[in-house]
């Protein structure tokens, strides 16, 4: 799709969107509630008509079409399954509406049960069924007409924790057995990070990102991406050097790092780095004299999470540094609050932001 | 002395049952009383002898119930069927039913169409719909006639225009009785109509729509079906005042063409003949009956009452 922009009045949900989702790709649009992404969803399916610019189907415009003459079919946020059908009717709707054959009907309907393990629930009333099984009949009747895309609103959001991580490990297995390209929309970015070939960052009606699950986490182009995914420690740095694809860059402290940066600016004077607080180790000073860490400061407050353990360190000018230690060992975590502390940095996990 | 627990939880159930006969009461004395037993008396009635200035004698008499299916002929006593009565409760039926199903096509749209609008304006919608409620049903009754009589306000638009040379005779006849009964009745069947709408869920419409759905099929197979409890409710409400309507057909069909409305009314009126008025009321409560069964057994059946 390209160039799209779409008004409500006065209102700009999607402002000037390009994407290109490739065939069998499993593509998320992740953003905070009200950024664009349902639209853009709703603008894919039909349901809303794009002010401006083209969507285009294996090189044939759709962004014209009415929602039942596209190859495309969605999983609603609610499955708005049709209360009034069983099972079987339900999946089957959409090739009855295309004037299938009755036996060619009651063969897929049948393949779509087994395929989300619904196997000899066809003739139930879909109202008698649970939450994590409506969300599988809702599954089963988008697939059942093989469209080229599946989209995908918020699919997950109203199950219970347990069966949402069910549900993920489900729909990939299903996207990777049916081969159909998967647009997935939600706002919850670990949702994003675990079935995603390749997520969209969206807030404000703008993409802010587009690339695989690592680069959105790890190289991060803006603030609002680094902030909105993950924890993530904001330093103000001075640029000294572009070395090939890193820059080197000039800490608080005084100490020299490598930083990436996005590949569409050259920044230079002060700018801000994201680093992860995974990435970092919290050491104690006089474990590791010399050289000295690059960051050091006092833990004014310790996080105790079972597999982790967060420090919250404050840095000499200030700032505040989060440390994310995996609990290697059994027993207490090493610093207490109060302690002073020098900070590891791995290699490679400064990342420069655009803005 | 002890109570044990069990005749606790008994004396709690009897309080219960108690008090909820007392809590309904009112409702039963109303339904006793305004419902019941001027039934009772109509069915009472109608097993009476007439009396000769009206009224009835109070002696047992099954001539009322007779005279409904069957007519005697003053001379020489031949009994025959009541072919006069079967023809007018078979019009009344039939134009009852015409006037349900020119609701129904009237008051879908107009009902879809309020359903529709942004919630702030359907209830100006609805506001509209019920202004005709607020003019006596004789007067509206009486201004349709204003407009469509031989002189009236279409036949000399239409004449001014030069669209017709002769007024066309409007009035009086079965196209005035069904306008005047379908604009009478029109609003029972948007209100509950509306009510289904209103609720229905156009995610399930946007579902069809995705699911190749055609605008005839996301009308029949989804929309249909999910507010069939309004389209019941509102053919009940316009079948059944629509069958014993005695106003319009008497004002607008110029009384040439009885209804059972006007038939019982003749019986109590000039015809002085109380049983069998009150035989042909019970006749019409019982085809009433008949409809509403249907309706009951439909609803049931389509399991229609779960998402109403």
């Amino acid at each position: 799709m390209h160039g799209i922009k779409k008004w409500f009045g006065n209102f700009q949900a999607v402002d000037d969107v390009s994407l290109e989702i490739r065939p069998n790709e499993f593509f998320t649009l992740l953003g905070p509630s009200g950024c664009g992404k349902t639209t853009l969803l709703r603008m894919i399916a039909g349901f809303e008509m794009p002010t401006e610019g083209s969507i285009r189907l294996d090189g044939t415009e759709i962004a014209s079409l009415l929602p039942n003459q596209r190859p495309v079919n969605t999983v609603f946020q609610n499955y708005a399954l049709f209360p009034h059908l069983t099972v079987a009717e339900n999946i089957g709707f959409g090739l009855k509406m295309l004037g299938k054959p009755k036996a060619e009907i009651a063969a897929t309907v049948a393949e779509m049960l087994k395929l989300v393990h619904l196997d000899g629930r066809g003739g139930n009333p879909v109202t008698q069924l649970s939450g994590g099984q409506q969300q599988r009949v809702a599954l089963a009747r988008a697939l059942a007409p093989r469209p080229k895309v599946l989209l995908l609103d918020e699919p997950l959001s109203a199950l219970d924790l347990k069966l949402r991580k069910s549900m993920q490990i489900e729909l990939k297995r299903l996207q990777a057995e049916t081969g159909i390209t998967f647009v997935f929309v939600t706002h919850d970015q670990e949702e994003a990070l675990t079935m995603s070939d390749r997520i969209a960052v969206m807030s404000q009606g703008k993409v802010r990102q587009v690339g695989e699950p690592w680069e959105i986490y790890d190289r991060p182009a803006e603030r609002f991406v680094a902030d909105f995914i993950g924890d993530t420690n904001f330093l103000d740095v001075d640029v000294v050097a572009i070395e090939g694809e890193r820059a080197r860059v000039r800490l608080a402290s005084g100490a020299e790092i490598l930083a990436t940066f996005p590949a569409d600016i050259r920044p230079e004077g002060r700018v801000t780095i994201v680093i992860r607080p995974e990435h970092a180790r919290a050491v104690s000073p006089s474990a590791r004299p010399s050289p000295a860490p690059p960051l050091s400061g006092a833990v004014h407050d310790v996080v105790y999470l079972g597999t982790d353990t967060h420090f919250h360190v404050r840095l000499a000018d200030g700032t505040n540094f989060m440390v994310r230690q995996q609990n290697a060992r059994s027993g207490p975590c090493g610093f207490a609050a109060g302690d002073p502390v020098g900070i590891e940095l791995s290699d490679d996990v400064a990342q420069i932001l655009r803005d | 002395m002890s109570v044990s627990p069990a005749e606790v939880s008994e004396t709690l159930r009897r309080k219960d049952i108690r008090d909820r006969w007392f809590l309904s009461a009112p409702a039963l004395v109303l339904i006793g009383v305004a419902s019941a037993g001027p039934l009772l008396i109509v069915v009472l009635y109608s097993f009476l002898a007439p009396g000769s200035y009206g009224d009835v004698k109070w002696a047992f008499s099954t001539d009322g119930w007779f005279n409904v299916f069957f007519s005697r002929d003053i001379f020489d006593d031949t009994v025959s069927l009541a072919e006069a009565h079967f023809s007018i409760f078979w019009r009344s039926t039939r134009v009852a039913l015409a006037t349900t199903v020119l609701c129904l096509i009237l008051g879908f749209p107009t009902a879809y169409f309020i359903a529709t609008r942004p919630p702030h304006n359907r209830s100006i919608w609805l506001f509209v719909i019920t202004i005709p409620f607020w003019t006596n049903m004789l007067i509206r009754a009486f201004a349709i006639q204003e407009v469509i009589r031989t002189e009236g306000l279409v036949n000399t638009l239409l004449i001014k225009l030069g669209i017709i040379s002769a007024p066309i005779q409007m009035l009086f006849t079965d196209f005035a009785i069904l306008l005047g009964m379908t604009y009478v009745h029109l609003p029972l069947m948007v209100l509950p109509l509306y009510a289904s709408l209103e609720k229905l869920d156009f995610r399930l419409v946007e579902a069809a729509y995705d699911l190749y759905a055609s605008r005839l099929n996301v009308l029949t197979k989804v929309i249909v079906p999910l507010v069939k409890p309004g389209l019941i409710a509102g053919s009940i409400l316009v079948f059944i005042p629509a069958l014993s309507s005695y106003v319009i057909p008497r004002v607008l069909g110029g009384g040439k063409n009885l209804m059972i409305g006007n038939l019982i009314e003749l019986q109590f009126g000039q015809g002085r003949n109380w049983p069998l008025g009150a035989a042909l009321s019970v006749t019409l409560v019982a085809i009433v009956l008949v409809a509403l069964l249907f309706y009951v057994r439909n609803v049931g059946k389509t399991g229609g009452g779960a998402h109403g």
